[in-house]
């Protein structure tokens, strides 16, 4: 009696996580990714792990998995993360005003906050504004993008799971009732194309998601929407800033090894295999990041670059598991053996999984609870040195 | 804002399977201030889909990216255009060295990365034992810091591994980045293995001083002068060992 | 995965490469130099042997191959051998002193200093040699 198996599309960090959970509770798993580990929107992301603060007062369900994932990921995958928290700053009056309903949301939403006096903020921040008017400090911290992606993918692999870089799905495969039953595959490295089955077929796509539930004729109500990030070349923080005041443009600086990030904006785009970065943005994010910390003015950009967004649409097809992540059953519109997973953050990339993989055990009649809440993962290192 | 175009000549390298390597030129517009990936990345998007490279964050932070241009190795994602060349020019684009290719810019790096985890380099240090602070830079709370961390400088992303010139003739030399790797943790924090493994001809002997690790390293590892202190470790654990 | 293409990273015929110090930095033209000298002078040392059996058959034989050296290829030749020599032993200085820790630091100013001393070295041997 064979395994029950399940093909992931897309290595970025839904398709990584989801792989592991599978591969943990049993399943075979095959992971097809048309480039090398998150090499889309997930290697890109500034690398935040959200405390929630950011979403406390206008989407508290998302800021309560934000505080609870940061929480566990703290726990089991330490090796790839900076625990050094961060700040919520308040530069001018409009910020200030916003802080009462920061309070109240975080409180809500079981965030730990401290508020410190600006002097102290700028002791422990020398390079933030000197002008700044409130501080308060939050449980954030910072990771390494790709390399959060490929902890969980060692660790998958470590349990059977197969992973298939540089090979691009070109169709799903069908069986007489419209029902997917695989992939047909491309592998780009030697021009070769075969055929992979599985019971079900998983879209973790992300951004791209509706171009490939397209291939299924089904419709998935994703929105890709980029964003601009600058990294300049000084280690000008040690702990994420972010602007108290509602999510908008520029409002997050951090740490990355020995630079700053400084993110985001918001536009929309035609082709998702390649959105430019528009100059203007670029003198955007300095302006807006200046006035958390002026001092990147005396920084030089060293690189600059973007990453697209999967903002689920808030129409109400396919069962939704929370406001920022979906879980689409395409059985529903009559394709079964197909399902989508998509939207989310990061920071919530091992709940995702965990649900996604709920459903999907459910679908397969797979028992074995999720357990990736406890299990550390193991060395990122072991991903290229495993064999598949 | 001024659209300044330039037109680079692209000569990527390519190899698929068990054909033999060829360059393919591509001619591109593309603006002075941009990074190669872009190029790189744009000519996969809409010229040629059949070509490979690895990338990831596009900000120095992942080392995915790393490739030979113009015959040195750089990391693409913040490898200027106006730096390497101007308009009209050709830039080369081949893979790293010392790995085997795996297709077109796409090399395996698995041997450095298991001696990685053999010399059981860290990911994170505690913030009092990282790197000094910025030339401007923050006064750091040292009170305070032995509960943050930062992430190491290595990014491992190879390029002092291509770089050097002892793996073009000796297959099993450890090379910059791991030698830095262990050095970094200290010999006195590792296991009897870790010391044979690099106190011995394909180790810490075998470098011979060409310095290119350091002059490619794009995160201010430093491996040469690393991989000289750990000769000192080295010869200081001997010591111990036999004296006692 | 596909499995890895022909090209081996680790081949005796890569040895050429070690000559290869186009667009690299000052510590790779020194490695070239190095290793470019060591053989220059190995075979030197070889000829020098060589040159010295002649010894042992007797003062014609040493005679006519002291007329011999005296041509301008030969001299030319030892010049070669001088600036080899100088060089080889001032950064064979340099990396002595580097492989035990010391100056790691300043290897690029350090190169620079010894290297200029071989020129200057080479200079004065030239001025000797090719002048009287």
């Amino acid at each position: 009696m064979s395994k029950p198996s399940v093909i992931i599309i897309g290595a970025g960090f839904t398709g990584v996580a989801t792989a592991h959970d599978l591969a943990q509770r049993g399943v075979q798993v095959d992971v097809v990714e048309r480039g090398p580990i998150a090499n889309g929107t997930s290697g890109r992301t500034h690398g935040l792990l959200h405390s929630g603060g950011r979403y406390a007062v206008k989407d508290q369900e998302s800021a309560i998995e934000c505080i609870d994932e940061n929480m566990i990921l703290r726990k089991i995958v330490p090796e790839v993360i900076e625990p050094n928290g961060g700040m919520f700053v308040a530069v001018d009056e409009s910020d200030l005003a916003y802080g009462e309903d920061f309070i109240e949301g975080t409180q809500a939403c079981h965030i730990p906050i401290e508020e410190i006096k600006p002097e102290e903020a700028l002791k422990m921040e020398p390079n933030l504004n000197p002008n700044l008017l409130a501080a308060f400090i939050v449980p954030d911290g910072t990771f390494d993008p790709l390399r959060l992606a490929l902890s969980f993918a060692a660790t998958a692999k470590s349990n059977g799971a197969r992973f298939h870089t540089y090979t691009e799905v070109k169709n799903l495969l069908f069986d007489g009732k419209g029902n997917v039953t695989g992939v047909h595959v491309w592998d780009r490295t030697n021009g070769q194309e075969r055929d992979l089955y599985a019971d079900i077929t998983i879209n973790a796509t992300g951004a791209w998601a509706g171009e490939i539930a397209a291939m299924a004729e089904v419709e998935v109500p994703v929105k890709p929407t980029p964003g601009v990030m600058v990294a300049y070349d000084r280690r000008l923080v040690e702990r994420s800033i972010n602007r108290l005041n509602k999510p908008g443009d520029g409002d997050i600086v951090l740490p990355q090894r020995r630079m700053v990030v400084v993110g985001t904006t918001s536009y929309s785009v035609d082709n998702l295999d390649y959105v430019p970065v528009i100059e203007e943005q670029i003198d955007q994010m300095l302006e807006q990041g200046a006035q958390m910390i002026p001092s990147i003015r005396q920084a030089k950009p060293r690189g600059v670059y973007t990453a697209t967004r999967p903002l689920v649409g808030s129409g109400t097809s396919g069962r939704s598991i929370a406001r920022t992540f979906k879980f689409f059953d395409h059985e529903e519109s009559g394709v079964g053996g197909f399902v989508t997973i998509t939207g989310g953050k990061a920071t919530t990339l091992r709940l995702m999984a965990e649900q996604t993989a709920d459903h999907v055990c459910e679908k397969l009649g797979v028992s074995t609870p999720c357990m990736t809440k406890e299990t550390p993962l193991l060395s990122y290192r072991l991903f290229y040195s495993l064999p598949n | 804002m001024a659209e300044n175009k330039w037109t680079v000549n692209f000569e990527i390298y390519r190899q698929k399977g068990q054909g033999a390597p060829k360059f393919e030129t591509f001619a591109m517009e593309v603006r002075p201030d941009e990074y190669v990936i872009d190029a790189v990345e744009r000519i996969w998007a809409f010229h040629d889909r059949t070509l490979t490279y690895r990338h990831a964050c596009h900000h120095s932070t992942c080392g995915a990216c790393g490739m030979r241009v113009n015959g040195v190795e750089k990391l693409t994602c913040i490898t200027a255009i106006q730096s390497i060349t101007r308009n009209g020019g050709t830039v080369r684009v081949e893979p790293l060295r010392n790995f085997p290719v795996v297709s077109d810019l796409v090399v395996d790096m698995g041997k450095m990365y298991t001696r990685l985890e053999q010399v059981g380099f860290r990911t994170t240090v505690p913030l009092n034992e990282a790197p000094p602070p910025d030339s401007q830079g923050i006064q750091r709370d040292r009170g305070a810091s032995t509960e943050l961390e930062r992430l190491v400088d290595c990014i491992e992303c190879g390029m002092c591994i291509s770089a050097c010139p002892v793996p073009l003739t000796t297959p099993d030399y450890l090379g910059p980045a791991v030698l830095a790797g262990a050095q970094h943790r200290g010999l006195n924090q590792s296991s009897a293995q870790v010391l044979a493994l690099v106190d011995s001809s394909d180790g810490v002997w075998r470098c011979h001083s060409a310095y290119e690790c350091t002059a490619v390293c794009p995160s201010s590892v430093e491996p040469a002068w690393r991989i000289m202190d750990l000769r000192k470790q080295v010869v200081k654990e001997r010591f111990k060992r036999i004296y006692g | 995965m596909a499995t890895p293409a022909k090209t081996e990273p680790n081949s005796p015929r890569n040895f050429l490469k070690w000559f290869d110090a186009r667009w690299r930095d000052s510590g790779m033209w020194a490695f070239a130099l190095n290793r470019l000298t060591a053989i220059g002078l190995t075979f030197y040392l070889f000829l020098h042997l060589g040159v010295l059996s002649t010894l042992a058959r007797g003062p014609e034989a040493y005679g006519s191959f002291l007329q011999l050296i005296k041509s301008p290829v030969f001299v030319f030749g030892e010049f070669l051998v001088v600036i080899a020599g100088l060089y080889h032993g001032l950064n064979g200085i340099r990396i002595v002193l580097t492989s035990f820790g010391i100056a790691v630091p300043y290897q690029k100013q350090l190169f620079y200093v010894l290297f200029l001393l071989a020129v200057i070295g080479s200079v004065i041997f030239g001025i000797r040699m090719f002048t009287v």
